[in-house]
C-alpha cells in the first residue's frame, strides 16, 4: 500500500471520475442483488400491511423490537457524516478530504432507512403518518402531542436529512460541472440542469465556501439534537427499568459516533477494494480514523460505564432484576457478551497497533465488528428493558423476531448498499475539488535535518 | 516579512532565531520579580491568612454539621475545577500535535501544582463527609450488595485519587520543563544555590536523542494519564462528596457535567493568565490572536457542551416527575438557590453563546478574556449551588427522596474568608511556582521555529505547518 501520491487535476479526474463516465463489470450484478433483497423486504412489508403487525414477533410486552432496534441503529449510522464533514472541516482536519462525501452520502441513505424502519414501519399503519402532521379530528381538539418525544423524533430527523441533502448538493456543485463539461448528449443536460450554471468564479467558490462552513456550524446542533430525540423517546419514560436515566443522550450520541465512523472506515475500505482508489485513500487516511475510533470507542465505554453504575446505585429491586436479566440470564448473556467484545474489546485493543489500524482488511473487520455490536447494543436495551417479566402483569411473553420482521431489517442493509453503488454510478464518491486543494502547492513536507515530515497550508 | 498573525491580521513578531528565542524568554523569567509581582505575592498571602482564620472560625464548630461546611466543600471543588483541569489545555492540544497552544501550555501546565495546595484544602472534607454506617448511599454500594465495604471507601478512594492527580500533574510539568529548568542550570553562575537547585531538577539533562525521544514520550503517557485521573477523581467527587449526599438524587450524567464545567473553567483560567503575561508579564509578542481564539473556541465549544448536559439531566427529571426527581429539582434550580441557577445559567452558557457567535468578538482579545471571567464566575456560583444545597441536607439516610427540601444556607464571615482564602492560596501557589519554573515553555517555542515555515503560493504567502508522526 502507498503513502501520499502527489496528483494533477487532470489525474485526479481521471481515477475519481472513471467509474463515472464508465461502468465497472461487477456494478451492475451488485446493485441488482441489493435492489432484489430490498424489493424482498418490500414484500415482506406488503404482507405486513395485508395481515397486520400480528406477523411480527412483537407481542406484549415487547412492543418493541427490530423495527426500533434498526431505527436507532440508522440513526447512529447517519452520525458518521456530520462528525467526519463538519466537525472535521471546521478544525481543518486534512485527512478528511478523501472521506468527507461517502460520509455524508452515508448519512443520507442511513436516515432514509431509519426513516423507514420506524414511522414507515413501526407503526403498522404507515398512512397515519399524515395525521402527525395534519391532526385528523379538528372537532374534537386532538392534536399530536408536542410534549411527546415520538412527535419530537420526525421534526428532528427530518430537519437533519433536509441538512444532509443540502451538505451533499452543496459540495457536489464543483465536480458536477467537471462531469457537466465531460459528457454529451441527455447526460450533459441533466449534469448542466444539476449543477446550477457552475463555471468556477472567484465568486462561486467564495459562496460555496462560506455555505460549506455556515452549514457545517449550523447542522452540528441539529446532529446532536437528533439522537438525543431519540435517546429521549426511552428516556423521558419512567415505567422502563433501564431507560430513565439521564446519561441517555450524550451516551446515544457517543454511541452512534462510535458506530457511524466505524461504518466511514468500513466503506473507505470497499471504496480502495471496489474502485482501487488506493492513490487518494492511503493508509495514512485508515491510521487517523482509527486513532480517532480509539477516542470516540474508550469515551462510548465511559458512558456505557456510568449507565450502569448508576443503574445499580439506585438501588431499586426492578432495575437490579433487569441488569441480572442482561447479564446472568440464556439467552441474554450471550449477546451481552458477544456485544461488549464486538463493540469495544476485540476492536479497541486491536486499534492500538499501527499495524492493524493501516491495514485494509483489518480495519474491515474490526469495523464491522463495532457495528455488530452496536446494533446488538440497542438491542439489548430496547428489547430487554421491556421483556424483564414484572410483578401483577398478565402477560410474561418474550421476543422471537419473526421472519418478516429479519427480511425487513436486511432490506434495509440492501437499500443503503444500493443507495450508496448507485449514486458512485452518477457522482463522484470523493470530491474531486477537495483532493485538488488538498494537492495544492506541491507535497507539503518539511525538512528537519535528515527527516521530512508532513505538513499542511493555513493562512 | 513573514506573518505572525492570524487570517490577515497584521504580523505581530518579527521571527527570532533560536538563540534569540532563548535569550528573550530566559532573561524575562528572571526579570518577572519585580514590583507588580512582590504586591501580588503580599496580597494573595494577605487572603491566604484571611483563610486560615475562617478556617479555625468553621473548625471550633466542629465538623458534625454539614451543612456549615458547604461552602468550604464549594471552594475546594471550584479550585479542583479550575486550576485541576487548566492542564488539560496543554494536555489535549499536544496530543493532537497542533502546534497553536505552545505558548501557552507551560502556564497551562503549571496548574498542576495548585494541587499540592488543593490537597491541603481536601483533608479537613474527610472529617466533614459522613461514615457510610450513618445509612447514606454511596458509590461503593456499602451493605447493599454482597459483603459490606470499609466504612471509609468513599474517603480512602477519592484520597488516593486526589494524591495520584497531584502527583501526576507534578511530574508532567516537571517532564515538561526539563529542557528549560537545564538551560536555567547553565545560564546561572556555577556553586550558587539557585544553580544547585536547578542542577538537581535537571536530573542530568543533557538534551541527547535519546532523552528527548524519552521526554516526548513520558509527556504523553502522562498527559494520557492526567486525563484519566482527573476524570476518575471528578467521579468520585461529583458522587461521594455531593450527589450520595442528597437521598434520590440519581443523575448518571452529573460526573460528565461536572468534568465538562471544569473543563470551562480549567480554559477560563488558562484565557485569564495569559491576559495577565501579556499584559503585565511582558509576554505580548509571544501571546498573540492565534492563541485567544484558539481557547476562545474551545471556550465556546465548553459552554455548549454544558448546557447540553444540563439540560439532558433537567428533562429526564422533568418529565419524569418522580418523587425524588421533583425534589432535586426543587433544591437545585427552583428552590432556595434560584438566583444564583440564573446567575450561573447567563454565565456559564447565556453569554458565551450570544457573544462568541460573533467573529469580530470571537476573533479579538478582549471578547473572550472578559467571557472567561464571566465563565469563571459562573462556574464559581454552579459549585456554590451543587455544593452548599447539597450540604445542607440534614438526613441523608433516606432511601429514595429528601422529605424537606433545606432553606438557603447564606454564607457567614468564616465562609467568605474561607473561599478568599482558598482562592488566594491556589493564586499564591501558582505565583511562586512561576519563580521556579519558566511560565512559557522555550524550548516548545524554539521548537516550533523548525515545523514553521512561509512559502509563496500563487500570488500570496503561505504558513506551512509541520506536523510530526
Amino acid at each position: 500500500m502507498q503513502e501520499h501520491v502527489q496528483l494533477n487535476s487532470k489525474e485526479v479526474n481521471d481515477i475519481l471520475l472513471k467509474d463515472v463516465l464508465g461502468m465497472p463489470k461487477w456494478w451492475l450484478p451488485a446493485v441488482l442483488f441489493f435492489l432484489v433483497v430490498f424489493l424482498a423486504g418490500g414484500a415482506a412489508f406488503g404482507y405486513m400491511l395485508n395481515k397486520g403487525v400480528g406477523v411480527t414477533g412483537l407481542n406484549r410486552p415487547v412492543m418493541w423490537g427490530f423495527f426500533m432496534v434498526n431505527f436507532v441503529f440508522w440513526i447512529g449510522i447517519s452520525h458518521a457524516g456530520i462528525m467526519i464533514s463538519a466537525i472535521l472541516r471546521l478544525t481543518q482536519a486534512e485527512w478528511r478530504r478523501p472521506l468527507t462525501r461517502a460520509a455524508e452520502v452515508l448519512t443520507v441513505f442511513s436516515l432514509t432507512s431509519a426513516l423507514m424502519a420506524a414511522p414507515l414501519v413501526h407503526v403498522g399503519r404507515p398512512w397515519r403518518a399524515a395525521l402527525w402532521v395534519f391532526p385528523y379530528d379538528f372537532e374534537r381538539g386532538v392534536w399530536p402531542n408536542v410534549r411527546s418525544a415520538f412527535v419530537w423524533d420526525p421534526s428532528a430527523v427530518m430537519t437533519y436529512l433536509t441538512a444532509s441533502t443540502l451538505f451533499v448538493i452543496i459540495a457536489l456543485l464543483p465536480d458536477l460541472a467537471i462531469i457537466r463539461d465531460r459528457t454529451t448528449g441527455t447526460a450533459h443536460k441533466v449534469y448542466s440542469l444539476l449543477c446550477l450554471g457552475w463555471r468556477g468564479t472567484p465568486r462561486q467558490w467564495k459562496l460555496q465556501a462560506v455555505a460549506g462552513i455556515l452549514l457545517s456550524a449550523l447542522v452540528l446542533p441539529v446532529f446532536v439534537s437528533v439522537h438525543s430525540i431519540v435517546s429521549w423517546d426511552f428516556a423521558v419514560q419512567v415505567g422502563v427499568e433501564g431507560w430513565h436515566s439521564t446519561i441517555f443522550a450524550p451516551y446515544f450520541i457517543i454511541g452512534a459516533i462510535h458506530s457511524g465512523v466505524s461504518a466511514v472506515a468500513t466503506v473507505m475500505v470497499l471504496m480502495v477494494w471496489l474502485y482501487k482508489w488506493q492513490k487518494i485513500l492511503t493508509p495514512d487516511h485508515l491510521d487517523a480514523i482509527g486513532r480517532l475510533l480509539i477516542i470516540v470507542a474508550t469515551i462510548w465505554f465511559f458512558a456505557f460505564f456510568l449507565e450502569w453504575v448508576f443503574a445499580l446505585y439506585t438501588l431499586e429491586d426492578p432495575e437490579l432484576a433487569l441488569r441480572e436479566l442482561q447479564v446472568f440470564k440464556h439467552p441474554w448473556m450471550a449477546l451481552f457478551i458477544v456485544f461488549l467484545i464486538t463493540a469495544y474489546f476485540f476492536p479497541v485493543p486491536m486499534w492500538m497497533f499501527k499495524k492493524v489500524r493501516r491495514n485494509m482488511f483489518w480495519m474491515f473487520v474490526t469495523t464491522i465488528s463495532v457495528n455488530i455490536g452496536m446494533w446488538l447494543e440497542r438491542f439489548l436495551i430496547i428489547v430487554l428493558g421491556l421483556a424483564r417479566r414484572q410483578a401483577f402483569t398478565f402477560d410474561w411473553g418474550t421476543y422471537h423476531p419473526s421472519m418478516i420482521e429479519i427480511l425487513m431489517v436486511i432490506a434495509t442493509f440492501a437499500w443503503v448498499m444500493f443507495g450508496m453503488l448507485v449514486f458512485a454510478k452518477v457522482f463522484p464518491l470523493i470530491p474531486l475539488f477537495d483532493i485538488k486543494e488538498g494537492m495544492v502547492g506541491g507535497p507539503h513536507k518539511i525538512k528537519i535535518g535528515r527527516k521530512e515530515i508532513p505538513a499542511s497550508i493555513h493562512e | 516579512m513573514p506573518s505572525n498573525g492570524h487570517n490577515g491580521h497584521a504580523a505581530e513578531a518579527v521571527v527570532l532565531t533560536q538563540a534569540q528565542v532563548q535569550e528573550d524568554l530566559q532573561e524575562k523569567h528572571e526579570r518577572s520579580r519585580g514590583q507588580t509581582f512582590r504586591v501580588a505575592v503580599g496580597l494573595f498571602s494577605v487572603l491566604l491568612v484571611l483563610g486560615i482564620i475562617g478556617f479555625i472560625l468553621r473548625v471550633v464548630d466542629g465538623v458534625s454539621d454539614t451543612a456549615k461546611w458547604g461552602y468550604y466543600a464549594a471552594a475546594f471543588a471550584f479550585v479542583l475545577s479550575t486550576a485541576g483541569a487548566a492542564p488539560m489545555v496543554a494536555i489535549a492540544p499536544r496530543i493532537a500535535k497542533a502546534h497553536w497552544p505552545r505558548p501557552i501550555s507551560r502556564s497551562a501546565e503549571l496548574f498542576s501544582i495548585v494541587g499540592l495546595f488543593n490537597l491541603l484544602v481536601f483533608i479537613p472534607l474527610l472529617w466533614v463527609l459522613p461514615p457510610l454506617e450513618q445509612g447514606r448511599r454511596t458509590l461503593w454500594f456499602f451493605g447493599s450488595v454482597g459483603e459490606p465495604v470499609p466504612n471509609y471507601s468513599p474517603h480512602i478512594w477519592a484520597t488516593l485519587a486526589m494524591l495520584a492527580l497531584v502527583v501526576v500533574g507534578v511530574l508532567l510539568v516537571w517532564m515538561s520543563a526539563l529542557p528549560d529548568i537545564a538551560a536555567l542550570r547553565d545560564r546561572l553562575p556555577q556553586g550558587t544555590r539557585k544553580q544547585k537547585m536547578y542542577a538537581w531538577l535537571a536530573r542530568g539533562w543533557k538534551g541527547t536523542s535519546a532523552q528527548w525521544f524519552m521526554q516526548k514520550h513520558r509527556l504523553g503517557i502522562l498527559g494520557a494519564f492526567y486525563f484519566a485521573m482527573l476524570i476518575f477523581l471528578h467521579f468520585l467527587i461529583s458522587v461521594d462528596f455531593l450527589m450520595t449526599l442528597v437521598p434520590g438524587w440519581i443523575d448518571a450524567l452529573y460526573p460528565a457535567t461536572h468534568v465538562a464545567n471544569a473543563l470551562q473553567g480549567g480554559v477560563a483560567s488558562v484565557m485569564l493568565t495569559m491576559v495577565i503575561m501579556r499584559q503585565w508579564g511582558g509576554y505580548k509578542n509571544e501571546i498573540g490572536l492565534d492563541q485567544f481564539w484558539g481557547l476562545g473556541k474551545l471556550l465556546f465549544a465548553l459552554s455548549l457542551l454544558w448546557i447540553w448536559f444540563f439540560f439532558s439531566s433537567f428533562i429526564i427529571f422533568w418529565f419524569g416527575k418522580k418523587p425524588n426527581e421533583v425534589s432535586v429539582i426543587e433544591l437545585f434550580i427552583k428552590g432556595p438557590y434560584l438566583p444564583i441557577f440564573y446567575a450561573e445559567f447567563v454565565l456559564t452558557f447565556f453569554f458565551p453563546l450570544v457573544f462568541m457567535i460573533w467573529n469580530p468578538i470571537r476573533k479579538s482579545i478582549w471578547g473572550p478574556t472578559i467571557l472567561s471571567i464571566a465563565v469563571l464566575a459562573g462556574t464559581f456560583f454552579g459549585r456554590i449551588r451543587m455544593y452548599v444545597a447539597s450540604y445542607s441536607v440534614a438526613d441523608q439516610s433516606a432511601l429514595h427522596a429528601i422529605e424537606t427540601v433545606p432553606a438557603t444556607v447564606m454564607p457567614g464571615i468564616a465562609d467568605v474568608f474561607i473561599v478568599l482564602g482558598v482562592i488566594g492560596g491556589s493564586i499564591l501557589t501558582y505565583l511562586l511556582a512561576s519563580r521556579i519554573i519558566p511560565i512559557m515553555s522555550i524550548w516548545e517555542k524554539k521548537e516550533m521555529l523548525m515545523y514553521e515555515v512561509h512559502r509563496p503560493l500563487h500570488r500570496i504567502h503561505v504558513r506551512i505547518l509541520g506536523k510530526p508522526d
